[in-house]
This record gives C-alpha cells, structure tokens and sequence, in this order.
C-alpha cells in the first residue's frame, strides 16, 4: 500500500538507499512505467537529486535504476524521450568510472530503440570510443560495448558507414587487447561484418588484421567443466572466418601463415592450412602472385614429411583451392599465365619422384599431383598430359607386380580426374594421345598373375572407358574380351571385380556388351552345364548375366536368356535344386538393377512373372506317381529362391501399371484363370484354395501368390480382397504341408498389415481370433494356429494395432504350453526381427518406427514375471523368448533395464539351450562395452561361464562367448586383473579350435587379455 | 626301444607358466623345481606321489632360471633374471633365504656348488662368470671374475671330484677354469659347436664332459693329460680336451639340457622338439673313439619344449624332467638287454 | 633398442593392405575342420605396427603372405621378415614382436622361427640367432621398457 500511495518517488527511495532488495524496486518501477502509471521522464524527475548526488555511489545507484528501467521499457520510449536520455547518458559518460558500467547498460537499452533519431547512434558511438577505455572495463561491461555495437549494425548501417573509417578505427581500439574467449566471438563477428557489409576500411586494413591475426592460431584450452560452452574450435571458425573474409588482407595473412606452417605444434599447421584454403578461395592471382613459390614449397614440405594423415588431407585440399583459384583469373595482358608457371613448378618437384627407382616419394608426389589436376580443366590437362607419359614408361620400366600395381593405382587416380571435366568442355581430350598406350597397360595388368594388380587394372579400365568418346568399339571388344576371361577363368580371383566393371561399363557401351559378353556367356553356360564340377562357372555365368543387365537393351537380352536356361534346367532335371536357385538369385540381381530404371523393370515385370508361374502351374499340375518324383521346382528351397525375384519384380511398380497384372494373378489363384500364361494348356484345373488335401503341391504356390501380392505399394487395390483373406485363413488351418500353410499365414499376415482400420479390418480380425481360439484347443491344428498366430500378430505388433496386446498375451501364455512352448519362445525371434520376404519396409509394409522399444515396454515386465512363476521346466521357454526380445534392441534402450535383467541373463549363460546361449552373449556383449559398473560386480559368475562356453559344442556359441570375454576387457583394470592368468589359460584351447573363425575371436581376446595392466598397452 | 623309458608320473607344477630347471637335493630325496612365476618349489614323495613341500617365492622379482643344492644338501641356490643369485638355507622343512649375492650387470643364467661345498660359480648375459667363497659363517665373497667369454654364459658347472669349472655359452664355446696363484684362469676352450651351447655334464669320473647345443647336436670331449698315450698335444701343463664323439641326426630342435647318469653312465638329453632321449655307449666301442646308440626316444615327452632332464642321485634309471607347459615328469628308464 | 627421434627411414614406400580375409562357407560349417594355414598366419602379424612409423608391417612390406609357412599337422610355423632397410636398428624388435605376436595367437603345440629374409640385413645372422634364443626372449619380455615398446606394436591402432 505504502508503494502505490508514494508511487515511483518511494520507489526510487527505496531503490537508491538500497537497503531493500534492489532488483523488486526495479520491477516495481519498471512495471510502473510500462502499466502507463508513469513515464520514463517522471522516473529521472524522481530521480533528479540522488543522479545529481555528489556520492558517486548513490549517482551509480540512480543511474542504475533508471538503465533497469529502460532495458525493460525501452519500446514505449518517444523520440523525445529517447533524445533527452542519449544527452543524459553520454554525459554522465565522462562521469566517475564506477558510473561508466551502468551507463553502458542504459545505452544498450538506447540502442535497441527504434525512436532512436537519425544521428544519435553516430553520437553514441563516438562519446563511447572517446570516452571509454573498454579494455579496462570488466568482461561483462565490454560485452555491452559489443552488444551496442552490434545493435548500431543491425539496424543503423547506412548512418554508421557515415562515420568512414572511424568507425572502424573506433572498434579497432575497443578491442584491442580482448581476452576473454566470449567477447572474442563477439568482436569476430564485428570485424567479419565491417568487411562483409564494406564499411569502409581506410588506412587502418593492417591495423584490423593485426588486431585480430594476433590471435592466430588459437590456442585457447577451455577450462573444464567450462559453463559458457566455448570451444576451441568455435574460436578458430569465427577467427577464420575474418582471416579469410577479404582480399585486402591477402599481403598480411599469406606470409603469417607461410610462418605458422612451418610450427612445430601440429594443431597450428592444420589451421593454417586450413585457413590457408578458406582465403584462397577468394584470392586471385593478384593476392597470390607474390606468394605462390614460397605457399607451394610449405605445402609441398608438409606433404612430403608428415607422418599426420590429417596434415595430408589438409595440405593437399589447400593445393587444390590455390589451383582452382589460380584457374579462375583470366591470364593477363602481359600474357602471363601464373596457373602454368605455378603447375610448371609443381610438375617440376613432383614429376621426378614418380621416376625413382625405389619409389620412395611416388604417393605423396603423386597426391600432391592429383590435387592440382583435380582444380580445373586446364590444370588437369596440363598435369596428365605431362605425367601420363611419364608413368606410362615407368610402367614398362619396372618389372616387380607390386610397383607396377602402384604405377597403375596412380593412373586410375589420374584417369579419375578426367572423368570430371570431359563433360563440360569439348575440347581436346587430354587423353586422346595416350589412348593405345593406357589400353596397352591395362591389358597388361588384367593379365598379370598378380591378383592385385589385376584388381586396380579393372578398376582402371572402368575409367578408362567411362570417358566419354574415348574408346572405339573395336577397343571395346577387346576390354569385353579380356573381361569375360576374367570372370570365366580357371580360380578367377577377380571374377567379382570384372562383373562390376561389365556392369558399369555396360551402360556406356550396351551394345559391345549384348553382342559379345552376353553370347558368349549363354554359351559357356551351355556347354559345361552337363558337368557337375562346374558348378562354381555355371554360377559365376550366371551372376555375370545379371551383373552386366545395366541397360534396357541387355536386359532384353539376359532376362529370355535366364528364362530359357530356367526352363532348359528344369527339364533336364540333373541339375536339380542348386541349378534353379541360382538362376532365381540372378534373376533377382537382375530385378535389384532394373528397379531404378522403369523401362526394364516393367518389361521384366511382363516377362518374367507369366512365365515363371506357367512353370510353378505346370509342375503342380504335372502327374506323378510318388511323392519322390515330384518336380524339382516344387522344391521348397526353389520356391523360396522364386520369391524374391517376383517381389522385386512387384514392389516399384507405379499402380497404373501393375494393376492389370495383380486382376490376372489374382484370377490365377482363386478362379484357375490361367489365360494370361505364355503357355497354358494343362491336364487339369489349376485350384489351390479348392483342391482339398490331394493337391498340396497346388497349395505350396500359395508362396508365389504372397511373393506378388504382399510387396505391392499400399495404394495398390487388390480385387476379391475379402475373399482372398478367407481363402487365405482357411488354407493356412487346413493343409498339412507346413510349407503351404506358413506361406498362407505370412500372406494373410502380409496382406492385414495393410489393410486400412476400419469394419473390414475389424471383421477379418475378428474371424482369425475366434479362429486361433478354437484352434488351440483343438489337437491337430495346434502347430498350424500358432503359426497363423505368430504371423497375424507380428502383423498388428507392427502396425500398433490394439488387437497386438490380446494376441501378444495369447503367446506368453503359450509359452507353459507342454506342446507348443519351445515353438512359442522361438516365436519370439519372427515378431522382433526383420522379415525378408513380407512385413519389411521393402513390402511397403506398415511398420512404426520403435515398435520394438514399445514391444519391449510392454512385454518384457509380463515375461520376467512369469518367468519367476514358471516351473524349472518351463523356465527355458521364458529365457528364449526374453533373450530374443532383449537381443533385438538397441543398446541404449536397454541399458537403465540392466540391473533389473542381469540376474536373469547370467542365469540364461547357464540354460542348456543354444539359441538361449547364443542370443544371450549376444546381448551382453555391447553391455560389457557400456555398462562395466554393474557387471563388475558379478565378475566370478561371468568370469566362469563365458569361458566355459569357449568350449561349446556350437561354433557360433564360441564365438559369441570369445567376443564377451572379449569385451569384458574394458572393465577397469583391478577389476579384471586378478583373472588375467585364467583367462589367458583358459584361452590357449580355443587358439587351437577347429575352425578358423573361433580361432581369430580367441586370438584377439587373448591378445587384450595379455595387455591389460602391462606397460605400453 | 619303445619301452625302455615309462612314464611314472607328471605334475604341474608351474601353472601358467613354464618350467626351467630342476636339481635333484644329493640323497634324492627333494627334488627343487624353478619358473618364470618367480618361484622356487621343493618336491618331496608322499606314498607313490610327489607333493610340493614348500614354494620359496619371496626371493626373486624375476624369473629364477636355475636352482643347485649344495653338496652338503643343507643349502640351495638359485639364479635369477632379476640379476641376483639367493642363497636359501634348509630348515626342518622350511627354507630361509639367508644371503643375496649381487653383482652381476644382468639376468644371471647358472649357478653351481664346488664338490667340496666352499666354492659357489654364477654366470650372466654380462658374459662373466664370478667364483664365490663361502665362509663357516655363510659369508660369500667373490674370489674372481672371468671374462673369457664374448658372449651370454649359459651354464656353469663343477668337476665331480675336482675344482674344475666348466662353463657354456652363446659364443658357441665352453671354457674351462682353474684356480692358480689365488686367482682363475681359463685353462682351455672348446670349440666346434656351431651355435649357442646350452649345457653340460660330466660324467661320474669327470674324464669325459658332454654338451648340448643349439645345434642341434651333443658332443663328447674327453681329457687327455700331459704326456698321455695317444700324443694328443697339451699347452702347457693343463691337460687337453678333444671332441670324441658327435651326436647328430637325432635331435630336430635345440638341445636345452643333457644329464650323464653317475650309477649308470646313461646318458639323457633334453630337446625343443618335445622329446627326451637317452643314449648308451656301445659296449664294445673304443674308448678314445666311442660309439653312441639312442635307447630310448620320448618324443612327446612334454607337450612343449623341454628344458632339463635330470638323473637321481641314488635310485638307477629314475629320471626327471620339465617343460614349457609348467609340468615335471617323472620316468623309468629300462636298459636294453 | 629403441633408436633416438630421427626416423632412419623417413619416407618408407607403402604398399597396399590386404582386405579381410573371404569367410567361405566351408569357414560358417561347423562339422569341417580348418586347418591352420599361410594366410591365418600372415594375418596374425601384418597388422602389427611398425615401432616408428604409423604404419603397420604390412604397409611396409616387412612381412609378406609368400614368406609364411605353416604346417599344421606338424605344428611348425616359420616366418621371414624384411627390415625396410638393410641397417635398420628396429630389425630385432621387429622380429620381437612377431614372434611374440605368435606365441600369443597360437597354439601353445606350436614351433615358430623368425627370421630375416636372407640378404637384407646387416646384422642378419646375429638378430636371427638372438630371436631363436627363447631365454633371451623370455628375459626381454621381462624387461619392462622393451615390454612396453613391443605391447604398442602389438596393440590395435585406435
């Protein structure tokens, strides 16, 4: 009451006596002035005897207030006020010193004004530079200089760049001297604006460099546990950023950072050459004239001596930003070119190193070559036609695969360059001379005995002829040849490299590879088809069909081919599964290449489909005696080989053009339409969901059906979809044949996934749960349901749908099943994991992001929980399931769960089971990385187990164990100490395990082990 | 042959570690045992077994490459890399490290009791080997330090009835000393080896000396005085030793160790390739040209290299042996009729 | 050992590292055997790094897969190295740190020589002998300083 009644005046008493609390004062009359009780001029009435004090403290005091105020209030202010209170303020500048701080925040208050008149921020700004010695002020203070300044920048440019160059002259001197890394950032970013905006620089551009540059390079450490978060680096990127901000300061900075390259501190020469290529990149030749033979003998130094791959990297980025500015400037009238004399200098010191008997600098010479070549047209064209005869001779000259090997990585790096600049200019190809001698090496290499040298000729070679124009079709048939030798070839070692380079190439040159490649392939597959032992070059032909299938017009080619073979196999019936798998997987290759390409992948969509089900149809329906004679391509293992080269034939195509296909397949498999199959005249009617019992062969095609209709996009409309559904769910409780069944389940599942919420939904949904139900119960379907089960609910889990939970506790509670808990806990792995053939991103799938974190949530506390309820025997089930659900989730989720969990998983380590054993190291390996607190504790017990599992039955249990042991070595140190000799003991047995990836595990665990505690390590 | 060496019994007794060396006390009734874990082991036989009776590990910081008993049985002494030999007194059943010697520059490799208890020889990778005189009140003072050799001195040891002291070494050498005028001198060097010798034994008269090399062979050298029958020429007074015999082809790896049986003139050799042998003299051969037959061939002896064999003292046949797999082995040895 | 800052050979020629090795399907079956063969061996020790330079034997040529020979059913293993240059003082701790690379990383039944490739060294046959001498080693490796040195070789670069 007392407040209101004397209003601002009490306020201000209050306030300047300071025997209350300051800052309720100031909000008092702050607000005050903002509620329009008062105006800012009644506050500095009220004011008016303690600002005129002869105690400096109490005018501190009031001046104090009234900065508190206007911070607060500064929008309301009118010009007026505004004029009146900058008068007061740069008066009271030249007040007692104690003043000066609340002042300076009075006028930041002012400089956010936008009332602010026209030439009062000039005013400011020069009472400011010649009253204040900022560098005196404390850290605080001189940040509100910055602060003002900034603010006059922002708003009032025009009327700064007035002040010419004593603006700049003004902040050369505030901050001259600046310590402290805060204000450091602030007045870099001052200075970057006053060159960027172009304030005028006048006489002073070396006084600017010099009061920043002295800060380079920076070698600021942050204090730890520093609370305003500044690092080194921010320092150096804001420091840069007006070290390399003009040209004018070209003179100062070249010659500072040829010296600071040559520090001994490795920090120092990075950041010079870093800065080095941040200016270059907007000097001219002009700026760099002066400088080039001393910047390229400090770069040349740093690249040949350091051991710092770092330094490399950098020195050779610098070399290049210099080439391509150096490119940039247009030769002058004098007719100098300093591009060329510059690269005349680098071809000087480099070239010779290339010549070196014992080619000892070769690499970094060739580098810093490359480097240079890679700045532009002209210097690449310069640098390769000076160097590729060069290298090519040497070549020849050395005799030793290895060198030769070195010589030919160093032609691929400069064959490289050249594929980036032949596009844009017309002119010469630099290459064009040197055309027959390249092909001359490269032929060479590809037949040289040395493997290596093999590999970077392809590779080489691939450039070579992805040069636009370069190669002539004669020459073109020759790579082919030497190609095609490589991948059919007795112990061809590179086969998989010179399938590449077919691929790659092929794109350029479609027609070489579909009249040469292609032929000769089907023919080598032909010929030695009859022979067993070659079945490594039967798959190799047939990988390289695929490989080479990188344009339309090979893919016409290759995908009849691959059929025929498809069909040839089958009849011949020799060959047998393997055969047919492996033209499945080069069909699918095939489809992975054609999917970008719309085109290929439809005329392989057309092509491929019909024809494969017309081989499925005709063997499901072909009559056999005995179940022995029934025709290879029913084979599951041909079937499941079949299904992803119909998915990839599915999934990317636009719904326009699969629909008319999804009505015939559709047809196909409920109404035994089979018009639309090249060749469809058959015994029998094709009718999978009527046939009954007798024709589980017909029912197994039901994986043909999922392999089309599941991978469609979302939007795809499939007909008959409730019908199907019915069929689908009928079919996967009623066949014996687990494979028909399973597939059927996986297609229903598949299909539901997508199915959009709704009555629809609800009524499948509704009919599968009264399904399972009474499925469960029943004693013959059992296993079928749990299948059906594990499906459909895999499908809700991850779509989120409510239903989820219901069908997830349907499981746990299976898992006490005396019959189908084993098969129930193994469930557990299909619902977290990632599905290859339905219910994957891939299928367009409806899948949530962190649906296994939400699974783990909810599931995982049930399981625990039962698992301590269950009986011993039924214990095992429960650890499976939790070891698959815990060993499907990122770490990080399952770290705070540690504790609670760990008991259980050492106990896991014990349980018999392997898939138990196996997917709980799995799981503790990257927690003994993360979480070495807790599992410190239990040392003993881990200690024992995982080496006793070093000697599992299982060789996938004794790597996995190998790996913990492995892992347990980021324990801390006396944790682990006391088991060094058993380990180490305990690991000399499996060093001579019988397979060599155990043996590699035990080798590395052990090398850790004899580290730990000892000197060096 | 196959049966004429049995195993009796094995032990480890160096676990996570390997075995160097073992010394049989001179009634055989202790069998000292020594390792890289630093430790010295005392076996006694309990019924049919030998059990550890005490494990000496506060004396060395280092490997203890080598142990010997004195003649007398009351002391042992051991050698160790950390460059210092311990002298351990026996009492009852405990053993008491009483005296440290010091001297040597570095890892010091052998030590050997004199035949008459008051002399005490070390050898070192300084390449010296120092004489030590040993008082009524257990005080050991050096008496001399011989420089012979150029390189590594592997093994020394004594004459069996003589002070006679031989030693072997990583210059391919043996060299024999003597005591003359109150100081040693080196009284002859044998040469042939054509690499590092590990070892040596002589046999019970001490007229012959075997060694064991890196070569890959034993070779037998045989003294021969001033003035003997066969004229083999003497320098001076000292007598000559000359290499009689060469046992080569048998032994695929280095030869760590050779033991000359003083009951029955057996000879056992200790080998990198796992296996222990044991030869006999012909009977027939002549003694100025002998002839050696191999009588038994343990070829996977130990599952790692061995590194000593060693005859009892007192029971014929009964020989001992250790290993880099941290074992001891214990074997019959049956002469062929 | 350990020379002074002076690299001897300060601008080595590096090769090209091998890839990892291929894991067949033979490698994946539990039931087959895999015997212990040239290119485990040479995978062993080719990640070893050079005591002086950040490079490891392999980039340096010292060892190479054609001087490795193993023989598993005997349980031999001999390994020729090369010094990068014919007086390089690092030649025996390089030997060093091969040989106890292998008695770390194989069966303890194994016999493993090291040696210099003939013709390359200097010192050849003294660093030859010193490395065969396993009571030398073994007091090396007792030797805390050279420990030190030989564990940085052996430990994996980060």
């Amino acid at each position: 009451m007392a407040a209101e009644e004397n209003g601002v005046w009490g306020l201000v008493e209050v306030f300047v006596s300071g025997l209350q609390d300051g800052k309720a004062a100031e909000l008092a009359t702050g607000t005050q002035v903002k509620a329009g009780n008062c105006t800012v001029l009644q506050v500095v009435e009220a004011l008016g005897s303690y600002l005129a004090n002869s105690e400096p403290r109490t005018r501190g005091r009031g001046v104090q207030l009234l900065s508190q105020v206007l911070l607060q209030c500064y929008p309301r202010l009118t010009q007026k006020e505004v004029e009146v209170l900058v008068l007061f303020y740069e008066n009271r500048l030249k007040d007692h010193h104690l003043i000066t701080p609340h002042v300076l925040q009075g006028l930041k208050a002012l400089s956010m004004c936008e009332t602010l008149p026209q030439g009062l921020a000039v005013s400011i700004l020069k009472a400011i530079f010649q009253e204040v010695h900022v560098q005196s002020l404390m850290q605080v203070d001189r940040h509100i200089v910055y602060t003002i300044i900034t603010n006059f920048m922002r708003t009032r440019e025009e009327e700064l760049k007035s002040l010419a160059a004593d603006f700049t002259f003004g902040f050369i001197q505030v901050m001259d001297g600046e310590k402290d890394p805060r204000n450091l950032l602030v007045a870099f970013q001052i200075v970057r604006d006053i060159i960027v905006k172009s304030y005028s620089l006048g006489p002073f551009v070396e006084e600017l460099f010099e009061v920043t540059s002295c800060y380079f390079p920076i070698d600021f450490t942050p204090p730890p546990n520093d609370p305003h978060g500044i690092t080194r680096e921010d320092l150096i990127v804001s420091l840069r950023a007006v070290l390399a901000s003009t040209p004018s300061f070209a003179e100062f900075l070249l010659p500072l950072l040829i010296e600071k390259m040559d520090s001994d501190v490795q920090s120092a020469k990075v950041d010079s050459l870093q800065t080095l290529n941040a200016s270059c990149a907007i000097y001219g030749q002009k700026e760099l004239k002066e400088f080039l033979s001393s910047l390229w003998s400090s770069i040349r130094r740093e690249v040949f001596q350091t051991a710092s791959e770092r330094i490399e990297t950098e020195g050779l980025s610098a070399l290049h930003t210099l080439c391509q500015s150096l490119s940039r400037s247009v030769v002058g009238s004098d007719g100098e070119d300093l591009l060329d004399s510059f690269l005349n200098c680098v071809l000087q010191d480099c070239k010779h190193h290339l010549c070196e008997p014992d080619m000892k600098l070769v690499w970094p010479s060739a580098k810093l070559l490359q480097a240079a070549a890679g700045a532009s047209y002209r210097s690449c064209y310069k640098i390769t036609t000076s160097i590729l005869p060069l290298l090519l001779e040497q070549y020849n000259q050395h005799t030793q695969s290895s060198q030769r090997r070195t010589i030919v990585e160093m032609l691929l790096g400069f064959l490289k360059l050249q594929g980036k600049w032949i596009h844009e200019e017309e002119d010469e190809n630099a290459l064009t001379g040197f055309k027959d001698c390249l092909c001359t090496v490269m032929y060479s290499a590809l037949t040289d005995p040395n493997v290596q040298l093999q590999l970077v000729g392809i590779k080489a070679l691939t450039a070579l002829g992805s040069l636009q124009g370069l190669l002539s079709t004669s020459d073109m048939e020759l790579v082919v040849d030497h190609l095609y030798r490589l991948i059919v070839e007795k112990d061809a070692q590179n086969h998989l490299a010179a399938m590449e380079a077919s691929g790659s190439l092929a794109r350029m040159y479609p027609s070489a590879f579909a009249s040469r490649l292609v032929p000769k392939l089907s023919e080598k597959l032909q010929t030695d088809q009859m022979e067993p032992s070659q079945s490594s070059l039967r798959q190799r032909c047939l990988r390289a069909l695929s490989a080479v299938s990188t344009h339309p017009c090979i893919v016409r080619e290759t995908v009849p081919l691959l059929l025929r073979y498809l069909q040839h196999v089958q009849k011949g019936s020799i060959l047998c599964a393997e055969g047919m798998i492996s033209v499945c997987q080069s069909l699918h290759l095939l489809a992975m290449q054609c999917q970008q390409d719309t085109e290929s992948l439809w005329y392989y969509h057309q092509t491929v489909i019909p024809c494969l089900l017309a081989l499925a149809v005709q063997a499901a329906l072909q009559e056999t005696q005995t179940q022995a004679e029934s025709p290879v391509l029913l084979d599951e293992s041909v079937l499941t080989a079949m299904v992803p080269v119909i998915s990839a034939a599915c999934s990317h195509l636009s719904p326009e053009l699969v629909t008319p296909s999804v009505s015939q397949v559709v047809g196909l498999f409920l109404h035994g339409d089979v018009s639309f199959l090249p060749e469809n005249s058959f015994p029998r009617r094709f009718q999978p969901f009527q046939g009954g019992e007798s024709e589980e062969k017909q029912r197994q095609l039901v994986a043909l059906l999922m392999a089309f209709v599941c991978p469609l996009q979302r939007n795809v409309e499939i007909p008959e979809l409730d019908y199907l559904l019915l069929e689908l769910l009928t079919l996967s409780t009623s066949s014996r044949c687990p494979f028909a069944y399973t597939s059927a389940s996986k297609c229903f599942a598949g299909l539901v996934n997508k199915c959009p919420a709704g009555e629809q939904l609800d009524e499948v949904l509704c009919s599968v749960m009264e399904r399972i139900e009474s499925g469960l119960v029943d004693g013959f379907d059992r296993t079928r349901v749990l299948t059906l089960l594990l499906w459909v609910t895999k499908a809700l889990v991850l779509r989120y749908h409510p239903l989820n939970t219901q069908l997830t506790d349907k499981l746990i509670s299976l898992l006490t099943d005396w019959e189908l808990g084993p098969a129930a806990a193994d469930g557990f792995f299909l619902l977290v994991s990632d599905t290859p053939d339905v219910l994957n991103k891939a299928c367009h799938a409806d899948v949530r992001i962190m649906f296994r974190q939400r699974f783990f949530t909810e599931n995982v506390p049930k399981l625990v929980q039962s698992f301590h309820a269950a009986d011993e025997d039924k214990k095992p089930n429960y650890l499976k399931a939790l070891s698959h659900v815990l060993n499907s989730l990122p770490k990080q989720v399952l770290m705070p769960e540690l504790p609670s969990l760990l008991s259980l998983l050492l106990e896991a380590l014990s349980c018999p089971d392997r898939v138990v054993q196996l997917s709980t190291l799995t799981c503790l390996e990257p927690l003994l990385l993360d979480a070495s607190q807790i599992l410190s504790l239990h040392m003993d017990t881990l200690v024992m187990k995982l080496l006793s599992l070093t000697c599992s039955p299982a060789m996938a249990v004794r790597i996995a164990a190998l790996q913990c042991v492995h892992a347990l070595t980021r324990l801390p140190l006396h944790v682990l100490l006391p088991y060094k000799m058993q380990v180490i003991r305990a690991l000399a047995k499996p060093l001579d395990d019988k397979k060599r990836l155990v043996r590699k595990e035990a080798v590395t665990a052990r090398g850790e082990w004899f580290l730990l505690g000892s000197p060096g390590s | 042959m196959k049966d004429s060496l049995t195993l009796l019994s094995r032990l480890s007794a160096h676990p996570d570690s390997r075995c160097w060396f073992l010394a049989w006390n001179p009634t055989g009734t202790l069998l000292a045992s020594c390792g890289g874990d630093r430790t010295i082991r005392i076996w006694g036989k309990e019924g049919d077994s030998w059990v550890c009776k005490s494990v000496l590990g506060e004396g060395h910081q280092r490997t203890v490459r080598k142990v010997a008993w004195s003649p007398c049985g009351n002391y042992l002494a051991s050698a160790s890399f950390d460059a210092t030999t311990c002298i351990w007194k026996k009492k009852q059943t405990q053993f008491e490290c009483v005296t440290t010697l010091e001297g040597h520059e570095n890892e010091v490799k052998s030590v050997s009791w004199a035949p008459s208890g008051n002399l005490l020889a070390t050898c070192s990778r300084d390449k010296s080997v120092w004489v030590w005189e040993v008082d009524e009140e257990d005080e050991y003072e050096c008496v001399s330090v011989l420089n012979s050799h150029t390189q590594d001195v592997k093994h020394v040891v004594w004459h069996p009835n003589q002070e006679l002291l031989a030693s072997a070494s990583y210059d391919d050498t043996v060299k024999l000393y003597r005591e003359e005028e109150d100081d040693w001198v080196c009284t002859a060097t044998l040469e042939g080896h054509e690499s590092t010798v590990w070892s040596l034994a002589f046999d019970k008269s001490g007229e012959q000396l075997a060694t064991c090399s890196d070569d890959n062979t034993v070779r037998i050298w045989r003294q021969y005085k001033l003035g003997n029958e066969q004229g083999v020429v003497c320098s001076g007074s000292d007598p000559s030793w000359k290499c009689i015999c060469i046992l080569s082809g048998f032994h695929t790896r280095t030869i760590y160790d050779v033991s000359w049986s003083h009951l029955t003139g057996s000879l056992a050799t200790a080998c990198g390739d796992d296996a222990i042998r044991v030869f006999e003299e012909d009977t027939c051969s002549d003694p100025q040209q002998p002839s050696f037959s191999m009588t038994a061939h343990m070829s996977r002896a130990h599952s790692q290299d061995v590194n000593c064999v060693v005859w009892h003292p007192k029971e014929e046949g009964l020989l001992a042996s250790c290993s880099d797999d941290g074992e001891i082995a214990f074997w019959q040895y049956q002469r062929l009729e | 050992m350990v020379g002074g800052n002076q690299l001897e050979n300060a601008n080595p020629l590096i090769y090209q590292r091998s890839g990892d090795r291929q894991v067949t399907a033979q490698d994946e079956d539990e039931d087959i055997p895999d015997k212990i063969d040239d290119r485990e061996i040479f995978d062993l020790i080719r990640s070893i790094n050079d005591p002086e330079h950040p490079l490891s034997l392999e980039e340096l040529n010292v060892v190479e897969q054609v001087r490795v020979k193993v023989n598993d059913d005997e349980s031999t293993v001999a390994v020729e190295f090369t010094p990068t240059i014919p007086h390089c003082s690092m030649a025996t701790l390089i030997g060093l740190s091969i040989k106890v690379k292998l008695l770390r990383s194989l069966p303890e039944r194994f016999k493993v020589d090291v040696h210099i490739t003939p013709g390359t060294h200097a010192s050849e046959h003294a660093v030859n002998k010193q490395l065969a001498d396993k009571e030398r080693v073994a007091a090396a490796l007792e030797n805390s300083h050279l420990l030190e040195v030989v564990n940085q070789c052996l430990s994996a670069r980060s």
